[in-house]
């Protein structure tokens, strides 16, 4: 190996790794097994979303937003919308503001039933990986029942939603929801009890609430270290007014309680949805949005399976946004990973990463420029001529 | 002719590479059924063997060429010589000699150290931290295995694997002896990387550890040796635990059996992180085995008075 740089013996992981399901790019720098020092860089999954919502119509942005992340992707639009009807003055029906609480709850089981695999199988627990992704298959295939999608379900239309729960629908949920506790009431046993992966999640990556407080963190992630913080709890939105969620709270910090935290949110799910199949309200489902929404900003605040998702959307009375700002929760829970990797052994970075549920697709929204001064500019003041001149230059240079 | 026989066709060659890619797909297979997986067909491993043969060998820059190719070679040698001193398919090797116990273990070690070196060759992280992993797990393993596989050999008398076989056929040793019996069959696993004793090939941590860099035939041969190791290790647990191995009926029985409780393990646990595995075989391992082997040894002083 080359011995150049100070004797620093650096790990890459990413932009291509087994453990990264999605690129991001990581630098851990190890003194024997222990890592010293983690680095990041972000951004191979930019696709500039936010500046292509500006040449879309509302409605277009619908779609387009929703492929924001594979996983979450009705928050997304849910998000959007909230904030869009909020600024045209309108509000959606009961029936659709319950079913969008619907299908977000099924999506954050999905979600977190996808989480529970991955980090098992970055702990090398490969059983419990194939098992829960098994029964992840349940709640996908009634999504895919509902909406006619498993991933992209489209749901959401300006002033309501799209697809009506009917009777069959409900029976088919109840039956899977029953049989997807008693798999969730096993897994939590597992994570609890099970004393080889205890071993790898019983007090590693110890965050204190203090440190989660300080480093803005979200969701679950932050659940586990006892800051009870969950806008479904703090500021209902759609049909979680009526229906309210309960609070998942954790104080130990550790993997373990993030494990226990998810799951037990799993439970709060069941129950919510049950509750919204119980009383669905009945009327309309869609109310007429106008093509062009009145001049103003907004802010929407979502809670998605990875923690708050933050949008802010300001028109001009136009037919078209004059800006979108997302921020999702994967970004916040980043530097949390990065501080808490130094002085864990490399085989628990996997597994501390993981638990913070990251999603890169959605992280990556803008690019950081690391160059100091260029152009006469400072690095965070460009103008648009600058700009586009740096992207020529850079091309320029790609190609040769 | 004989000669060249035994040592291309059986035991030694062709016969016991089948037998390793064999068990392999049955050890795949059972993992995928019980992980509630299709698994793969029957002919998956050869297809396997055979695609990367087949494949181009890319040597890193920075690893010496004939390292990087000779150490595949030199590791399936290693095991292939040990083949010859095990009972595959109960018939009992020619070729033993007093002491050839050792031998058997020690060649299985090569292939281990083979592993090691061709991670440390190349100029790659991954392949380093693989290598490091390796050899302290085989620190770790090593010391518990070989007492555990001497247990029999002293109630025997012998270090011979002939003789021992003798001994052991007439009464099952796993019954006097579970703590080396427990112990040999992990110290396998250790030796042959499964989970979750994996961390030096971890996937989700350093990508496929010592043989990150191999692509094609050096991979392949690797991956032949360690399914040949498999059978011999097998073979060795099961001739001298469950009762000796008398003719190939008893052999497929008992090795799959053996497979089958390997598998098991494998199926029901998380991966241990390299600094607990080392703290668990030193700890718990190593003591046990010592304190059962100090135990046989007084027994067989006290019963030769």
């Amino acid at each position: 190996m080359h011995n150049t740089q100070a004797e620093k013996f650096i790990v890459p992981m990413g932009p291509q790794h087994p453990a990264l399901k999605e690129p991001g790019h990581f630098e851990f720098t190890l003194d024997g097994e222990t890592v010293t020092h983690a680095g990041v860089r972000l951004g191979y999954v930019h696709r500039g979303i936010e500046k292509a919502t500006e040449a879309r119509t509302w409605v277009q942005n619908l779609y387009l937003l929703e492929r924001i992340c594979g996983i979450c992707s009705h928050t997304h639009a849910t998000a959007f919308v909230l904030g869009v009807e909020k600024l045209a003055g309108i509000t959606a029906p009961p029936r659709a503001q319950a079913i969008r609480a619907l299908i977000g709850e099924m999506e954050r089981i999905h979600s977190h039933l996808l989480w529970l695999g991955v980090a098992a199988h970055e702990a090398g627990f490969d059983t419990l990986f194939m098992f829960s992704w098994r029964d992840r298959e349940t709640i996908m295939d009634l999504l895919e029942e509902i909406t006619g999608n498993r991933v992209n379900y489209s749901a959401n239309v300006l002033g309501g939603v799209k697809y009506d729960v009917q009777e069959k629908h409900a029976d088919a949920l109840r039956r899977a929801l029953d049989f997807l506790e008693t798999r969730t009431e096993h897994y939590l046993e597992v994570v609890k009890n099970d004393e080889m992966f205890l071993r790898r999640t019983r007090g590693v990556g110890v965050m204190s609430r203090e440190l989660a407080e300080a480093w803005g963190v979200v969701g679950p992630t932050a659940r586990a270290s006892g800051v009870a913080r969950d806008v479904r709890v703090d500021a209902p939105y759609a049909g979680y007014v009526d229906f309210p969620a309960r609070l998942i709270l954790q104080t130990e910090g550790d993997l373990e309680a993030r494990f226990s935290v998810r799951i037990q949110e799993l439970f709060e799910s069941y129950r919510l949805i049950r509750a919204l199949l119980d009383h669905l309200p009945t009327g309309e489902l869609v109310k007429t949005v106008p093509r062009r929404i009145k001049a103003g900003e907004t802010v929407s605040r979502i809670e998605a399976p990875r923690g708050e998702l933050f949008y802010f959307i300001k028109s001009n009375g136009g037919d078209k946004p004059e800006r979108v700002h997302i921020r999702t929760p994967s970004i916040c829970n980043m530097s949390s990973v990065l501080s808490l990797a130094v002085g864990h052994p490399l085989a628990d970075v996997p597994m501390l990463l993981a638990g913070i549920d990251p999603c890169f697709s959605c992280n990556d929204r803008m690019v950081l420029l690391k160059q100091t001064a260029r152009n006469g500019a400072h690095a965070d003041e460009w103008t648009w001529e600058q700009l586009h001149q740096h992207g020529i230059e850079y091309y320029r240079k790609q190609k040769r | 002719m004989n000669a060249l026989l035994a040592l291309l066709l059986f035991p030694g060659g062709l016969f016991v590479m089948l037998n390793g890619l064999a068990y392999e797909w049955v050890d795949r297979k059972l993992v995928a059924r019980m992980q509630n997986r299709l698994g793969p067909r029957w002919f998956q491993p050869l297809a396997d063997v055979a695609k990367l043969l087949g494949k181009e060998e890319i040597v890193p820059r920075g690893a010496d060429a004939r390292w990087f190719n000779g150490l595949p070679i030199v590791a399936l040698a290693a095991v292939l010589t040990a083949a010859l001193y095990v009972p595959l398919l109960g018939i009992l090797p020619s070729v033993g000699f007093a002491g050839d116990l050792i031998v058997t273990i020690y060649l299985l070690s090569v292939l281990t150290l083979c592993l090691a070196l061709a991670g440390s060759l190349t100029s790659d992280r991954f392949g380093l931290l693989g290598a490091t992993r390796t050899l302290t797990q085989l620190f770790s393993y090593e010391a518990p295995f070989l007492l555990a596989l001497l247990g029999p050999a002293v109630v025997a008398g012998s270090w011979q694997i002939g003789t021992i076989l003798n001994y052991a056929s007439g009464q099952w040793l796993i019954v006097t002896q579970p703590i080396g019996f427990f112990i040999a069959v992990i110290g396998l696993m250790g030796k042959l990387e499964l989970p979750p004793f994996d961390a030096p090939e971890a996937h989700t941590e350093i990508v496929a550890g010592a043989l990150t860099e191999y692509s094609g035939r050096g991979l392949a041969l690797f991956r032949l040796a360690k399914n040949v190791a498999l059978v011999v290790g097998l073979t060795l647990i099961a001739g001298f635990y469950l009762g000796g191995i008398a003719n190939a009926f008893e052999f497929v029985g008992k090795t799959l059996a053996l497979l089958g409780v390997i598998v098991v393990l494998q199926v029901l646990f998380a991966r241990l992180r390299i600094d607990q595995l080392v703290g668990m075989w030193w700890r718990v391992g190593a003591l046990l085995a010592l304190a059962q082997w100090l135990l046989l040894i007084g027994w067989k002083l006290w019963s030769a008075n």
